[in-house]
């Protein structure tokens, strides 16, 4: 027998009520304000570090129908209510770490993403959503992120749509199911129900939303934010995107299988208020876990982000405009993955994805004009049993090199990803059985421009106890580039010096690599690019950066034509270096890819990636049959040549 | 004849309060301020004070002091040249910092990152190395430690910070190194991380350390000038500087470790408003402090301000226990704009400050403010009372008008409504961050309003929040200075202490609170604080094992000894449901910090106080006025809150006007005079 299911009663956005100017606006006020109070009840009441320490964690609130009215990514609710086959009631809370059921929503499994239906006077009004990386999700190693998974089964629980509270009810039977795979229970219970505490905060909100202005004012304000949020992009996307299409690309460097490197190619063109974002051109998928799910409603704030920053910082950024964009991602590419593929380090394309897309966006829009990065989210993993029997087990992301800006220098060593924070060494030290011997920025590393990159990090770790360590990084093989004059910053290495003294270059995706007590390892991140006319940057500002330690004396001569100390000498160096140098170019990407590959095993100590090709069960679809699925969904045919 | 003299040196005006132990009688005196030296108006003020009040300078037994000389040295970037000593391979630990870029996504394109307060051209690596329990790694290596000494102190740093990997377990190699110092230079001002701040987390310690060294040498010498100086007058009192968590603490430990006096300002007004509201019968208080280009709130909860264990001041994240004031940048002066893009209504963070101020103010300014939309509402009568100036109400008008005009409204009164909206949502936001967001429910609280603009706004933000009443204190000026005077002495002494609490050996736990609690007593009697007003408290910062936060859990030594941790346990979890609405019935508590704070109490003094006499205030109404309020005009009546005796009531609207502030009771609303002469205001029944 069937069970008869109960659809909840979803609230009519109203048409005709008209909301004043100022109502709008303290709404706006009031969402934005109950986005950061979701944080802060999770930041307080999250276990793991990589929330707590880290803020890895992403916050929504929609409306009824499922439309980010205020967060950091977009909307998959509808979809997946689509296949929802229960039914949804006040009380209830809805768990998903499925990538493939969520529109990549969550983009590996170790991101637990918390649903939250909002209900008033018995109306479903919006939902309150919240996803935060846990530590651990179980599977073959410790983190759930090897670098070695061929499928998504390698890494970890994978947790469909599932209610964990049905009408306040805890589902102990399903919570069990969950906690009993995983390594570290506790601290997932711990970081799920502050999660869950976090959506809850956000639920309270609108609730109080509707009780202090009526449900239907606070509904036609979601719309009318929706609609502002609209206007102003179209406004933005005549502005900063050419009708001519504009291409550009970059890499991965490999999938931790000795595939590589992987091509990330954009094109970008208007066609009257819309704008086409098309990733033909990318390389096929890849065997190894660097996959990139890419949810088309992440992806379109992460382009509203880069253009409305310098325009209204303060809007509330939502899904209104999402109509305006268009995404091609052809099946099968790095992109667009197919199921069941490895998706855990799919840290290395996110970043690179923000190079492309600011290498494609800046050509028109000078004012955001940056190079690049470290480009990735560096990863040191460490486990083991220590003398007392006890599991441990550390994650720790790293930083690096932020790229030469127009408002200035690149940090050396910080986060390209906002609000993420270093763990302290006394936190790593007191808590895992590991010294830090040092904690710096590599000097050198970061590339000369008017304002310099950043310098990368080199940090060294002193292992205590026997056990294995993990790292994910990039950037090894091909470099961040610098633009309008600016050179590329370094490249990344990692060291391991045994305590016997022997020495070993780690690739720079590994797994399973035992330490013994006594044994360090370098891991150094790499710079970011410069910024404009390296050969124009002021003498006196590499001057200090040579007292502090950030550039060596030989390297302000060889990167920025500066003898230290000498203003004649330094005339005629940076004359006959811009002799030999010529026009600077738009953008500097060091040696070209070839000669990269051929030096490769001289250079880094490690073999070259082998080029990738399809895989037999995922083929590559082919660009133009993306891109007329696209035009024949948004209703958007070829215009007339 | 004793007297105690509060005194509160603000941007503006120096705030000077002077109180007979035995009688209580008060006398005030205001004083601009002389930003260049404060101890000149402070000068002249004390000179005022005691002619007003016919006594002898050398009567004054206490001066009580809240002073932003750290503060504005930090926020200046006007301090000393720190030299900063780390232990070998952490020389960048003040310039990776925590390594964070402000949001949202590609926030670092903007991000400004300030200049550390020690430069990496003057911080040296000294070869030791202690491990997390304690133990000696590499000892210090005193030559090598000598010569880099040496070498920052011969090229013109002027302090020193002495910043080491684990010292808050142990202070034995920075207490070795501060002793090298000591020794080739003779009184050198040196910063121990571990003795400022014994806490765990070495960029937090290392820079709060390195704040204080570089706050230290202004601070001292204003105090020691300021010392001098009213000796020269004839003063024999002792001076007490107010720290950032409303304690006191003497000139001498203020000249040390300045770095607690950092929110000195701030946390006066907070002392201040909660001892009002305390005689007034509230004992759960949020504090509404709204000035010409920010607004500070805060919340006490059953009488006591909540003290935070962090402080944000110039981006820089500072661990000093403070009154955890919550700051936005929505005061007077804030400047309403609507960008091209969404034409949607904001107002600040930028100000029109003090020059050119509003366009009210007739000094050219031409932009829109919160100052100008109440001139437009007719909140702000164009003549005040006392008040030296006049208003341009055709200027405010005008400026206004290009809001209205921007945003196709149909009136200037429209926009100044909505500007006014806009900017009180934004302060109720920050009332939200220290009351929903730490788990109070803001309609338990009543809110005292003060600073220049906080008693026009009060009755709008507690609208939003619920929280009623309203208390407005006679002279809101003066409450900074009221707070010197009422704070007591306070002191912390802490030590981290990590262990889980199943781990942690009962008799261990009392014996270390009760040598921190020897401590306490041991300063309590060295500031020659009667044994009758001294107290101790003890706190354990507790979290689940492995948390990033600590909550302090008030404990005590006896019961621990006697009875064990379990009752700890059960108050910790509490706490945890009651803050975060959860707790972690399979997780253990660990304790993190163990701390005694010593308190000496001052002298209380009496506020003046009237008999309730009848409701009748219509004696008080000075003259009549327009309002707007919700797109409709009313007139209103004005008050001369001197009038104002205590018992009278009205109802809103009505404007009270005092010598340095206005006060605005809304439609809907009513006011009461309490007998501390205090506006209470409540929703009308």
């Amino acid at each position: 027998m069937a069970a008869t299911v109960e659809k909840p009663r979803i609230a009519a956005i109203p048409t005709d009520v008209e909301v004043d100017p100022v109502t709008l606006d303290i709404i706006e006020g009031a969402l934005k304000s109950a986005r950061f109070e979701m944080d802060a009840v999770l930041f307080r009441s999250a276990m793991s570090p990589v929330i707590r320490e880290q803020h890895d964690e992403f916050p929504m609130i929609t409306d009824p129908n499922g439309r980010m009215v205020v967060g950091q990514f977009g909307a998959y609710i509808n979809e997946m209510m689509e296949s929802w086959e229960g039914g949804i009631y006040p009380g209830d809370v809805i768990l998903t770490s499925d990538p493939f059921k969520c529109s990549a929503s969550i983009s590996h499994t170790n991101d637990w993403l918390v649903l939250v239906p909002i209900f008033y006077e018995d109306e479903l009004v919006g939902w309150s959503s919240q996803f935060g990386h846990q530590m651990d999700c179980g599977g073959p190693l410790p983190g759930s992120l090897p670098t070695g998974a061929r499928t998504i089964f390698e890494e970890g629980l994978i947790i469909p749509p599932i209610k964990i509270i049905e009408r306040g009810e805890h589902r102990e039977d399903v919570l069990k199911l969950i906690f009993n795979n995983v390594r570290l229970p506790e601290m997932n219970r711990a970081d799920l129900f502050a999660i869950v505490a976090g959506c809850r905060a956000g639920e309270r909100r609108v609730v109080e939303l509707c009780e202090r202005f009526g449900k239907e004012t606070y509904l036609a304000a979601c719309q009318a934010l929706l609609d502002r949020t609209y206007q102003a992009m179209k406004t933005l996307i005549q502005l900063a995107i050419p009708e001519e299409p504009q291409s550009f690309e970059d890499y991965v460097d490999d999938d931790g299988l000795g595939n590589g490197p992987f091509k990330m190619k954009l094109t970008i063109w208007r066609e009257g208020d819309h704008a086409f974002f098309d990733w033909t051109g990318t390389d096929p998928q890849a065997l190894g876990p660097v996959n990139f799910y890419l949810s088309e409603g992440m992806f379109k704030m992460f382009i509203g982000v880069y253009l409305i920053m310098v325009n209204d910082p303060q809007i509330l950024f939502n899904d209104g405009f999402y109509p305006l964009l268009h995404i091609v991602l052809p099946e099968g590419c790095l992109l667009r993955p197919r199921y069941p593929s490895a998706l855990g380090c799919r840290t290395h394309a996110l970043a690179r994805l923000f190079d492309v897309l600011g290498g494609a966006l800046c050509k028109q829009a000078p004012e955001l004009n940056t190079a690049s990065g470290y480009g990735t989210s560096p990863y040191m993993l460490y486990s083991g049993w220590d003398s007392k029997g006890d599991f441990f087990y550390s994650m720790e992301i790293l930083y690096g090199g932020i790229p030469g800006r127009p408002i200035g220098d690149g940090m050396d060593g910080h986060s390209w990803w906002p609000l993420f924070e270093n763990i302290p060494t006394e936190y790593l030290e007191a808590y895992y059985p590991m010294r830090i011997d040092g904690y710096t920025t590599v000097t050198d590393s970061g590339g000369p421009g008017f304002h310099r990159g950043g310098n990368g990090v080199e940090k060294r770790y002193v292992y205590l106890e026997p056990g294995e360590i993990s790292i994910h990084d990039d950037r090894w093989l091909t470099r961040p580039w610098g633009v309008l004059g600016g050179r590329p910053g370094a490249r990344s290495s990692k060291l391991l010096q045994r305590a016997d003294g022997t020495e070993e270059v780690l690739p720079s995706k590994c797994d399973r690599v035992e330490v013994q007590p006594g044994d360090m390892l370098v891991y150094r991140t790499a710079g970011g690019g410069g910024w404009k006319d390296r050969l124009d940057r002021p003498v006196e500002a590499v001057e200090r950066d040579v007292s502090f330690g950030l550039v060596s004396a030989e390297f302000a001569k060889e990167g920025y034509g500066v003898v230290v100390g000498d203003a004649e000498a330094t005339g005629a160096e940076r004359a006959r270096q811009r002799e030999e140098r010529g026009e600077a170019p738009a953008f500097d990407f060091g040696p070209p890819l070839a000669d990269l590959l051929a030096n490769c095993e001289a250079e880094t100590g490690l073999a070259p990636p082998k080029p990738a090709v399809p895989l037999r069960w995922s083929p590559l679809q082919r660009g133009e049959e993306a891109l007329a699925l696209v035009r024949e969904a948004d209703g958007l045919p070829e215009p007339a040549k | 004849m004793a007297y105690r003299l509060g005194v509160d040196v603000g941007g503006t005006f120096t705030d000077l309060l002077l109180v007979h132990d035995e009688s209580g009688s008060m006398h005030r005196v205001k004083t601009p301020s002389t930003p260049v030296d404060p101890s000149e108006g402070v000068l002249t003020g004390i000179k005022r004070i005691v002619e007003t009040a016919g006594t002898e300078i050398a009567d004054i037994r206490n001066i009580l002091h809240g002073t932003t000389v750290a503060t504005n040295a930090v926020l200046e970037s006007k301090g000393a040249r720190v030299g900063l000593l780390t232990t070998v391979g952490f020389k960048q630990i003040l310039h990776l910092a925590r390594s964070q870029t402000p949001g949202p996504l590609a926030g670092w394109i903007i991000m400004i990152k300030p200049d550390p307060p020690a430069s990496l051209a003057d911080t040296r690596e000294v070869v030791e190395r202690m491990d997390a329990r304690g133990e000696t790694v590499v000892p210090v290596e005193a030559g090598q430690a000598e010569s880099v000494i040496r070498d920052l102190v011969e090229s013109g740093v002027e302090t020193l910070t002495i910043a080491f990997i684990n010292s808050y377990i142990s202070a034995r190699h920075e207490e070795e190194v501060a002793a090298i110092v000591e020794r080739l230079y003779p009184g050198f001002p040196v910063t121990v991380s571990s003795h400022v701040l014994p806490e765990f987390r070495e960029y937090e310690r290392a820079l709060t350390a390195c704040m204080n060294s570089y706050v230290r040498p202004r601070v001292s010498s204003y105090v020691e000038h300021l010392q001098s100086e009213l000796k020269a007058i004839g003063a024999t009192a002792d001076v007490n500087i107010l720290r950032s968590d409303a304690g006191l603490m003497t000139t001498r430990e203020a000249a040390r470790n300045p770095i607690y006096g950092v929110l000195s300002g701030p946390s006066g007004g907070v002392a201040g408003g909660l001892y009002v509201a305390r005689l007034a019968g509230f004992e759960n208080v949020l504090t509404f402090d709204m000035g010409g280009t920010s607004t500070d709130v805060s919340l006490s909860l059953g009488g006591q301000p909540s003290i935070g264990r962090e402080t944000t001041i110039s981006h820089f994240r500072l661990r000093v226990p403070s009154v955890d004031v919550h700051t936005v940048g929505a005061g007077g002066g804030s400047i309403a704009h609507v960008p091209e893009l969404t034409k949607a209504l904001r107002v600040g963070p930028q100000s029109a400050g003090a020059e050119p101020g509003p366009a009210a103010y007739g000094k050219g300014g031409i932009e829109p403010t919160v100052t100008d939309a109440n001139v437009v509402v007719g909140h702000l009568p164009p003549r005040l009372l006392g008040g030296e100036m006049e208003l341009d109400v055709d200027a405010a008008r005008v400026a206004v008008q290009t809001i209205a005009d921007a945003m196709g409204l149909a009136s200037v009164e429209e926009a100044a409504e909505g500007i006014l909206a806009i900017v009180n949502e934004n302060m109720a936001g920050a009332l939200r961050v220290v009351s929903v967001q730490r788990g109070h429910d803001p309609r338990d609280f009543a809110l005292v309003a003060y600073g220049g603009a906080g008693p026009m706004h009060a009755n709008a933000v507690a609208k939003i929040m619920g929280s009623f009443p309203v208390i407005v204190p006679p002279a809101p000026g003066l409450l900074c200075a009221l707070g010197d005077i009422v704070a007591d002495f306070r002191d912390e002494f802490a030590r981290t202490y990590i262990r889980v609490l199943g781990e942690a050996d009962p008799a261990d736990v009392s014996e270390i609170l009760e040598g921190l609690g020897a401590r306490a007593q041991e300063w309590l009697e060295g500031e020659g604080i009667d044994p009758a007003a001294r107290s101790i408290s003890y706190v354990a910062d507790m979290r689940y094992r492995g948390q990033g936060y600590e909550i302090p859990v008030a404990l005590d030594p006896g019961k621990v000894r006697a009875d064990g941790l379990a009752q700890l346990d059960e108050r910790f979890n509490q706490l945890h449901e009651q803050l975060y609405g959860f707790r972690m019935h399979e997780t253990r508590s660990e304790i993190v910090n163990l701390r005694a704070v010593g308190f000496g109490a001052a002298p209380k003094p009496e506020l003046p106080q009237g008999e309730l006499s009848g409701a009748d205030a219509s004696g008080a109404v000075v003259d009549t006025h327009e309002i707007v309020f919700a797109g409709e005009h009313h007139t209103t009546e004005i008050y001369d809150r001197a009038k104002l005796q205590p018992g009278a009531r009205f109802k809103g609207p009505a404007i009270v006007t005092e010598f340095d502030s206005t006060t605005v009771v809304l439609p809907g609303f009513e006011a009461e005079v309490d007998r501390y002469f205090n506006i209470l205001i409540r929703p009308s029944e």
